[in-house]
């Protein structure tokens, strides 16, 4: 490992022992800020997952309190977004199945109009409309999808996860992670054949 | 061309996008692109879809931010408030241990002297002791069971 990559390494590693650390003493101005900082990785992790923006809204409250309460069980030697994943990811879960006796797997596919999706950045009107346009096609397609596919597919392509913290959270083997995003790739491309032309 | 080496491109194809490819890999793939219309067609529609899945927005508003810290805020106060309640409890209970079993002697003599002095017999004070011992437990039970009864009550009705 060199110089930077070491530098780096120890700088998260320390970031995650505060974490912990504040985690367990249930440090409420910590918890302000990570709800700062992972406030649109974990809502859209979630509306992926719930298949609406509502219920998503609704897990992302339930999630914070989930991890004040459990937050001792973090350990700080794995990066804090994983175990946060992992809790939201079992959260909504639980939620699911009480709802409906049901698994991930039927989960969201409704709703996908629903999306208010806020456009960033300046741009043209045009390109705000293409834009939306595209960013609508894709959900629609990913919607389409089974469901630990699409899973698979947001935590790699939006969370930028490694495939290790993908098999982490959802608790399955590299190599199980690995197919679901190939086989996910393979149904959307026709899907989204010509997207963004 | 083999069906083998389009499988075997296709694969790699998605393997670069996903982990990345060995040097090797990136090489043979590269030509095999050079001479394969429908896998470079193939290869540019991955790009496309990854870049498309990177670039969709979804933010959180501020009020949903605001409203879970609040919400996260008064649940650490009350598992503060829960814990200090906890604490109180359980050094009330080891008090309580030491007193009794430093006063339970003083006061069996002095049960044993007042059926002496009131010439009832030995099974009627005993009695009498116990129940002297108990009554505040069942007292403290009695009140515990009645308030969680009704704070119970109150969060069924702050619920609704």
């Amino acid at each position: 490992m060199n110089a930077t990559a070491c530098y780096f390494v120890t700088g998260m590693e320390q970031e995650n022992g505060e974490i912990a650390r504040g985690l367990r003493r249930r440090d409420a101005d910590l918890l302000d800020r990570l709800i700062e900082q992972y406030q649109h990785r974990l809502l859209r992790y979630l509306i992926y997952l719930a298949g609406n923006r509502e219920t998503a809204e609704d897990l992302f409250q339930e999630t914070w309190l989930r991890v004040l309460e459990r937050g001792g069980q973090y350990d700080g030697k794995h990066n804090f977004s994983t175990w946060l994943f992992a809790v939201a990811r079992n959260l909504t879960i639980d939620v699911l199945r009480k709802k409906k006796p049901v698994s991930l797997d039927t989960a969201g596919t409704e709703g996908a109009e629903a999306w208010d999706i806020p456009a960033t950045g300046q741009a043209s009107a045009f390109d705000l409309v293409a834009e939306q346009a595209q960013s609508e096609r894709v959900t629609r397609a990913l919607y389409g999808i089974p469901s630990e596919y699409r899973e698979a597919l947001v935590l790699r392509f939006h969370e930028e996860l490694s495939l290790n913290e993908i098999a982490a959270i959802t608790r399955v083997p590299l190599g199980t992670v690995k197919s679901r995003i190939y086989r996910g790739l393979n149904i959307l491309m026709p899907r989204l054949k010509g997207a963004g032309e | 061309m083999t069906q083998d080496s389009h499988e075997q491109a296709r694969e790699w194809i998605a393997s670069a996008g996903v982990e990345g490819l060995a040097g090797l890999q990136q090489a043979w793939l590269r030509s095999h692109l050079e001479g394969c219309p429908s896998c470079r067609e193939y290869a540019e529609a991955a790009e496309q879809l990854v870049r498309s899945l990177r670039a969709v927005p979804v933010a959180a508003d501020r009020f949903l931010v605001r409203r879970t810290q609040l919400r996260v805020r008064a649940r650490a106060r009350e598992l503060r408030q829960r814990r200090e309640r906890f604490a109180l409890v359980i050094l009330s209970c080891a008090l309580v241990a030491i007193s009794s079993a430093l006063s339970t002697t003083l006061v069996w003599q002095g049960f044993e002297w007042l059926g002496r002095w009131t010439q009832l017999p030995n099974p009627v004070w005993q009695v009498g002791f116990v129940l002297f011992w108990i009554a505040p437990t069942i007292a403290a039970s009695v009140l515990f069971l009645a308030h969680g009864t009704h704070l119970s009550g109150i969060n069924r009705s702050s619920r609704g």
